[in-house]
């Protein structure tokens, strides 16, 4: 059985008294679009911090394309090839947008402090590819005009937007997304699942939580449902939809899944 | 006109007029202030990379400032090293202590501060108690003049020329390292240090860089200071000479390499203008400090910044 | 017993330690700042008690004590009032505050140089010069009546604290300021309680350490930095631990400086400074909540 791209096995977070994720297995393949949902405070968030690293884990593993990555620090996932959106959006409020982006670039560059003194070719090549680089994601998303602008002037869609143009500008093996569509409205979120869509296209797998359920339902190929920090189930988002246990779980919530 | 070529218009200016200034053969105590001003911004520019750019709260640059001026002094002096020499190996000895602070830069905020505090008070005892080696409270004397290759700068139109240089080599340099990779990837550190390790930065790792690159740079600037003035003295390395630095920082504006040059000078010269308020020196500091602090970090840069607005588009 | 007098001399030097971590602790669960003009706050204090005292020869030295703790209350709610809060109200950034209090550390110090000058000054004797004698061991009054003062103005905040209905409000302001305020607490006046009490707990510590050996412009730097070793060692944050972290660095310093070195006095608490933000960052308190 080939080995999937992601996995995690019996993955647990404990904060004191709380086990915030309880022995978690799920898998993800190469090229898919994942999602991860469940009633508030089921572990969706801690799980994906888990993943990139932004929390360490209590127990288990942790596999990327057959590695065991359970111990590695975030920087370290970042230089592999996972990337990642916060929740309530970590921008570099006072760079501009093409600065934001250009920092997704830092960790496939290599320039370091006497390469910049010196300014030599090698260097000069590199900052017009990251400048480049930078650009084009900025396209990608659709923020070329704010390029130069601050990225604390920019109205809250457009931030939530630099926040993966940042994530996805290396073109990352895997792309975690927390909660992308926060507060967005319903153009957004259907311009936001083209986007996602657009991002798989070229070459990326990606994981995201979300409580949005239209762009779930649309966008994932597979979804895994946790609650009170367990896998309730995992499937296709028709299977998820029909669930007895999911449905039980979600019962008094305004999002009903039917 | 575009806002970066009238910076740079305006560097190469200033520059020309700082070179060219010995032409119009100024008073020599003019030229003495001057340098000490050179001096000083060389190892405000180094605060202001550790403080302004990867946001590390240091009040112990005086420490580095302090080994660098005694290990050029007392090279010169008891191994006669010539200047050249004794000039960069005070800039690497600062930069191999600044090594010890290393585990240091895992704090943060007023945490870093103390700490740095405490390392700068530790060094001021050790240049104060370990008279065999520095002289104590007696001082090191004696310190021979800046010379190169055997031709002395006497003059003190050529001590100022040096002290300029160095301090516009050091500028130069740190504006390279803004503008670089390096220096995008040490302001989102400051900003939201969460965000740049999740883009890769291995964020000890730089924020030690920086703690180095100060402490050299300060150590550039302490030799300087021994040559120029040719007396040390412990009392010359304490607490209070750290805050000085961080007050030219601030009053310059947090985050402007031009700012540190401009509160130097405003830190060095303006007790000389203001001679009759001696005694209340630091006094007016101290309330500059605050005032700084209520009304906007940006500083005396901030302000320039402001004024040159009209003229310049984005 | 020589042992007992640099006992006696470590628990007496521990009590003005743990007054000023007291006032550090407190300022820093209200506020989150570490407020770096704690150590003017008991210069001045030190420095207005004897100029009462110059004034007032005959004064009983509790009214001494009450004296500078009144000046350094006054001062500190004087510098929450004209600074702090401005800075709190522009939701200034931390690094901003904290410089701020490095400002106001050395406008304080400054002037102090200029009323008082900077020569040292004595305090006259503030206690009986006979000594007193604990199971066959003579101990100088000083030391007993500062370890005293210490407990008894430490009992008597834990107690306010603890036991009224404004020391209550006080502590859950410093446990949440947003929800104590839902509830009713009005933030300003408990932040000028926090202020008066921290400045007052400096006062004191200032009356005891002048009384002891001497007052000058310069002395609530060291003191300060001493006062912020012992919170840290007790353990930021925590007031018991202030109290402890306190006892525990007077004694330590006391007897490091007869058997390991004198010049290098001030040097351990910078070393110890050091060695327990890295390796130990949440004190003995800390420490011993993990056990538990």
């Amino acid at each position: 059985m080939p080995e999937a791209f992601l996995e995690t096995v019996a993955l647990s977070r404990r904060f004191g008294g709380l086990l915030a994720v309880d022995a978690v297995d799920f898998q993800v393949e190469s090229g898919a679009i994942h999602g991860l949902i469940g009633p508030n405070g089921a572990g969706k968030t801690t799980l994906l911090n888990l993943i990139a690293g932004a929390l360490s884990v209590t127990r288990g593993t942790l596999r990327f394309r057959g590695t065991d990555i359970t111990r590695w620090h975030a920087a370290r996932r970042a230089h592999a090839g996972i990337r990642r959106t916060f929740q309530n959006l970590k921008l570099f409020a006072e760079m501009t947008a093409l600065e934001n982006a250009s920092l997704g670039l830092h960790a496939g560059t290599r320039s370091g402090i006497f390469a910049a003194l010196a300014r030599t070719p090698g260097q000069r090549r590199e900052e017009r590819e990251i400048a480049q680089a930078a650009l084009r994601a900025l396209e990608f998303v659709g923020l070329a005009a704010q390029a130069h602008v601050a990225a604390a002037k920019l109205p809250y869609g457009y931030r939530r937007l630099l926040e993966i143009a940042r994530a996805m500008v290396a073109q990352p093996a895997l792309l975690l997304l927390d909660e992308p569509a926060a507060g967005l409205n319903q153009t957004e979120a259907v311009n936001l699942s083209g986007l996602i869509r657009r991002i798989r296209e070229q070459g990326t797998t990606i994981v995201l939580v979300e409580h949005h359920m239209d762009v779930v339902m649309t966008v994932c190929d597979t979804v895994t449902v946790l609650n009170y920090g367990r896998k309730l189930a995992q499937g296709t988002p028709a299977e998820i939809q029909r669930s007895p246990e999911v449905i039980e779980a979600y019962l008094g919530s305004a999002h009903a899944l039917a | 006109m575009e806002s970066a070529l009238l910076r740079r218009i305006i560097t190469g200016v200033v520059l020309a007029a700082l070179f060219l200034l010995p032409v119009f053969e100024p008073h020599q105590f003019v030229l003495h202030m001057l340098s000490l001003v050179a001096i000083s911004a060389t190892v405000a520019l180094g605060l202001q990379l550790l403080l302004g750019f990867s946001g590390q709260l240091s009040i112990g640059q005086a420490a580095f400032y302090g080994i660098g001026a005694y290990a050029s002094g007392l090279l010169s002096t008891k191994l006669g090293l010539p200047f050249p020499l004794a000039f960069l190996a005070a800039g690497l000895i600062a930069a191999l202590t600044s090594l010890l602070m290393v585990p240091i830069t895992r704090l943060t905020g007023a945490y870093l501060a103390v700490a740095t505090l405490g390392f700068s008070i530790l060094v001021y005892l050790v240049l104060k108690n370990e008279e065999w080696l520095t002289g104590g409270s007696f001082g090191l004397m004696g310190i021979p003049r800046a010379s190169f290759f055997g031709y002395v700068l006497a003059k003190p139109a050529h001590a100022y020329l040096l002290c300029v240089s160095v301090a516009a080599l050091v500028y130069l340099s740190l504006l390279r390292l803004e503008r670089s990779r390096f220096g995008r990837a040490i302001n989102a550190i400051r900003q939201n240090e969460d965000a740049a390790r999740a883009c890769g930065v291995k964020v000890t790792l730089l924020k030690s860089q920086c703690f180095v690159i100060a402490a050299f740079v300060a150590g550039l600037g302490g030799s300087l200071y021994a040559h120029q003035v040719r007396y040390l003295a412990p009392t010359d390395f304490t607490f209070w000479k750290s805050v000085e630095i961080l007050i030219m920082v601030v009053i310059g504006g947090m985050g402007s390499l031009f700012g540190a040059v401009l509160g130097a000078a405003v830190v060095v010269l303006l007790p000389e203008a203001l001679r009759e308020v001696g005694d209340y020196r630091m006094l007016v500091f101290g309330a500059i400090l605050m005032g700084v602090m209520l009304f906007g970090e940006s500083g005396l840069a901030g302000f320039l910044g402001q004024c040159l607005k009209p003229f310049s588009k984005r | 017993m020589y042992l007992a007098d640099l006992f006696a001399a470590g628990l007496a030097i521990g009590c003005v330690y743990s007054l000023v971590a007291l006032g550090f602790a407190m300022i820093i669960r209200a506020t989150g700042i570490i407020h770096f003009a704690q150590g003017e706050l008991l210069m001045l204090g030190s420095m207005s008690a004897l100029s009462t005292l110059w004034l007032m020869p005959r004064l009983p030295a509790m009214l001494v004590l009450v004296c500078g703790m009144l000046a350094s209350g006054v001062l500190a709610v004087a510098m929450e009032f004209l600074v702090y809060r401005p800075l709190r109200l522009r939701r200034v950034p931390l690094m901003n505050v904290i410089t701020a209090t490095v400002g106001m550390s050395i406008l304080c110090i400054n002037a102090a140089r200029i009323v008082w000058g900077s020569e040292p000054l004595r305090y006259p004797e503030l206690f009986s010069t006979s000594t007193y004698r604990f199971f066959g061991v003579v101990v100088s009054p000083q030391l007993v009546w500062i370890m005293v003062f210490g407990v008894v103005l430490m009992g008597l905040l834990q107690l306010f604290l603890k036991r009224t209905r404004t020391g209550l409000v006080m502590q859950a302001v410093a446990q949440d300021a947003e929800v104590a305020q839902l509830m009713g607490a009005n933030l300003t006046r408990m932040m000028i309680y926090t202020f008066a009490i921290a400045g007052m707990m400096a006062g004191a510590a200032g009356v005891m350490f002048g009384s002891l050996f001497f007052s000058f412009f310069e002395m609530g730097f060291v003191l300060g930095i001493k006062g912020f070793v012992a919170a840290t060692l007790g353990g930021l944050g925590s007031l018991a631990g202030a109290m402890l972290g306190g006892i525990l660095f007077g004694l330590i310093e006391t007897f490091s400086a007869v058997y390991v070195s004198s010049a290098y006095k001030d040097a351990i608490g910078m070393v110890l400074l050091i060695a327990i933000l890295l390796f130990l960052p949440s004190g003995l308190v800390g420490l011993w909540k993990a056990r538990s």
